[in-house]
């Protein structure tokens, strides 16, 4: 499971997000909820799940940074 | 702040709320196995079952009602901190309602060190302490049989708290007639049981992953976390399902398209945090049964 491949490959398909894995499961953190918006499409959830598959990930969940987070954080992925 | 939907937001979810689709009229099928339970029923001197208020032991509660009568049938709430309050209240009314004749009992699973370290076994020693409570009652009051819900589909499923029921002789009539759960759903609409839609409700233990401790804190945010989700207006299947200091919360698949959309997301993330998650995520398949399985113990 790798969480940095993960980010590059759902970079490629336009899914700009940090990736924290824990164990199998892949924690997708956007910088906010308008840049979860892409997701509330049901096939690109879908490719986003097999991609997540493909890096060895069985579970995947998307989660809005907080407020305090340092962005910076989330643009170094 | 306290977390709220606009306008448009709830006409969102509530569009996306009205496609459920109906339970169907029970089949002929389904008519004659309820016939054939009421005559296996009618063939106890008397029953004590598990009652939790849920879809299986609502229904089998009242057809053992109509079997026996009230004066031979007891339903019996086996109180535990692994389950919300609402649900015992909403067990409690629905007794009420029917007339099934109800007793509380506290059970002590808290107190076993093998249920607190969460194995993947955890139910067998919730179960164990749940059917030697219900043993004593019934012996207490005669009673000569225990009756729990389980139905048919979940003999497929992993389910260890099934060893402790034969090891208690509990029998299991809509397993053993073959009841599916959507047959017990269309059978108690039937009757006109509110519960015949009611999600699954399986123990608050069952969100936290293997191999990590069952401690009433953890408990009671899941309880919390999930009471204000449903106060926001998420309905259908749910679960927050707790990975320490993260809330994953798992909705109904044909929800998600609505609960993703900014404004309810931002609700959402903020009523899970306000029952007292740091980090909160919405799974991306949504809600399926025995998630924290695919995980394991790692899952933590």
């Amino acid at each position: 499971m790798s969480a940095p491949s993960l980010a590059a490959a759902l970079a490629a398909h336009g899914v700009d997000a940090r990736v924290d894995a824990r164990a199998a499961l892949a924690v997708l953190t956007v910088p906010n909820a308008d840049a979860a918006e892409r997701l509330r499409d049901a096939d690109v959830r879908r490719a986003v799940i097999a991609l997540a598959a493909q890096h060895g990930f069985t579970t995947v969940a998307l989660e809005l940074a907080s407020a305090t987070d340092d962005r910076a954080a989330l643009s170094g992925h | 702040m306290e977390p709220v939907l606009t306008e448009a937001a709830r006409a969102d979810v509530a569009t996306a709320a009205s496609s459920s689709p109906d339970s169907p009229r029970p089949s002929t099928t389904a008519r004659e196995k309820e016939q054939r339970l009421v005559a296996w029923l009618a063939a106890r001197r008397s029953v004590i079952l598990g009652f939790s208020g849920g879809v299986d032991s609502a229904y089998l509660a009242c057809a053992a009602l109509e079997a026996l009568g009230p004066a031979r049938v007891l339903g019996v709430i086996g109180r535990s901190p692994s389950y919300p309050d609402a649900q015992w209240d909403a067990a409690r009314t629905l007794a009420a309602q029917f007339g099934i004749p109800v007793l509380e009992v506290n059970t002590h699973e808290m107190l076993d060190p093998r249920y607190v370290a969460n194995p993947s076994n955890r139910c067998y020693f919730c179960k164990t302490e749940l059917w030697s409570v219900l043993r004593v009652v019934a012996d207490e009051r005669g009673f000569d049989t225990i009756v729990d819900g389980t139905n048919a589909d979940d003999m497929h499923d992993w389910r260890p708290g099934l060893q402790a029921a034969r090891e208690h002789e509990v029998e299991s009539p809509l397993a053993d007639l073959g009841f599916t759960k959507d047959e017990i759903r269309a059978l108690s609409r039937a009757r006109g049981l509110p519960t015949w839609s009611q999600p699954s409700s399986p123990c608050l233990s069952s969100r936290l992953p293997y191999g990590s401790a069952v401690t009433i804190e953890r408990l009671r945010q899941v309880e919390r976390a999930e009471a204000a989700l449903r106060a926001l207006g998420v309905d259908g299947d749910l679960r927050v399902r707790h990975h320490g200091d993260l809330a994953r919360v798992e909705l109904s698949a044909d929800r998600l398209e609505a609960w993703l959309a900014a404004p309810n997301l931002r609700a959402l993330t903020g009523a899970v945090r306000g029952a007292g998650f740091a980090r909160v995520a919405v799974d991306l398949k949504g809600f399926r049964s025995g998630s924290l399985t695919v995980l394991g113990a790692a899952g933590v």
